[in-house]
């Protein structure tokens, strides 16, 4: 028995499934499912179709070099049949199993390290391209709560400057302090949506 | 009746990677031309466009065909390795390094067979 690859999506090919089309030059092409078929009837390269395992790593979605995909090859020697050498591979496989798994996620995070911070750039850069279809008071909202949370910052340095002086002026610089954040809160709930 | 499961073959053109060796190997070229007498095609067989595997009536119609856009479109497509049934094990993890090796050989041969066209050209 021999499990197959589909030539369009590479899903392994169980006995009694699928289909298979033989080329006038006798060449063998298998397909898992009728939608492969159809596709490849369609003349379509399976390298572009975003769904088929070799799109995936023709456009380094997955892991392309590493050793611990060398491993599986068809072997036209065969081989003894020997109880320790079947235990041995079985634990091997497991192994290597466990190493690639590991670093598959590895792989994945560094491809998907700073998405976030691409994607907030360019949110930003939306925003501030398209000024004119905000409302008036929104406009410009990055630069005035910036200014806010300057002002903001400014005056818990003066307040801790001032902290062992005046009790009495501390209480006001609180209360100032307490109304900023109240107004910066308005703002942020104003333009919020947009902002981030 | 119900719906045809297997492929109609009667009018199946010639496939990227059968081109793609057409190109590179003269006699399987010879014997595809072969396969059906010149005195049955367009234009008895004289106007053929190997890359899109096509007869024409006449020499007109043929180099139109190749200012076209079609012809360019495909002759861009026939630059890059056809796709195989290795690559759809390799992606899978099965003979990746038979696989890898023969992708190495043959970008190095087509780098090699470049720099002797334009050797020719310079020539």
């Amino acid at each position: 028995m021999r499990i197959y690859n589909c030539f369009v999506c590479s899903h392994p090919i169980y006995p009694s499934h699928g289909i298979v089309f033989v080329r006038n030059d006798a060449k063998e092409f298998r397909f898992c499912r009728s939608k492969c078929h159809k596709n490849f009837k369609m003349k379509r390269n399976p390298r572009k179709l975003k769904w088929t395992k070799a799109f995936r790593k023709a456009a380094g979605k997955e892991m392309v070099v590493d050793t611990t995909l060398t491993f599986a090859a068809r072997r036209h020697i065969p081989t003894r049949y020997s109880r320790d050498l079947v235990a041995k591979t079985l634990n091997a496989m497991q192994r290597v199993e466990e190493i690639r798994q590991r670093r598959e996620r590895v792989f994945y995070k560094n491809r998907m390290a700073g998405n976030k911070e691409r994607q907030k750039a360019a949110d930003r850069k939306l925003v501030e391209e398209n000024q004119h279809i905000l409302l008036p008071y929104e406009r410009d909202m990055e630069r005035k709560v910036g200014r806010v949370a300057e002002e903001f910052e400014e005056m818990e340095v003066e307040s801790v400057g001032e902290l062992e002086v005046q009790e009495v002026e501390r209480e006001k610089v609180g209360i100032k302090v307490k109304a900023k954040r109240g107004g910066r809160k308005v703002a942020a709930g104003g333009g919020g949506m947009d902002m981030d | 009746m119900g719906a045809i499961r297997r492929s109609k073959t009667k009018r199946r053109e010639r496939d990227v990677d059968q081109v793609h060796s057409d190109l590179r190997n003269p006699r399987q070229l010879e014997q595809h031309k072969a396969l059906i007498p010149d005195e049955d095609r367009p234009g008895l067989g004289k106007f053929y466009c190997v890359e899109c595997a096509k007869y024409f009536e006449s020499a007109f119609s043929q180099e139109h065909h190749l200012t076209g856009k079609r012809h360019k479109r495909r002759v861009r497509f026939l630059k890059e390795a056809p796709y195989s049934q290795a690559e759809a094990d390799a992606a899978v993890g099965v003979g990746v390094q038979s696989f890898t090796a023969k992708v190495l050989k043959a970008k190095k041969e087509e780098e090699l067979g470049q720099k002797e066209m334009e050797i020719d050209i310079e020539l």
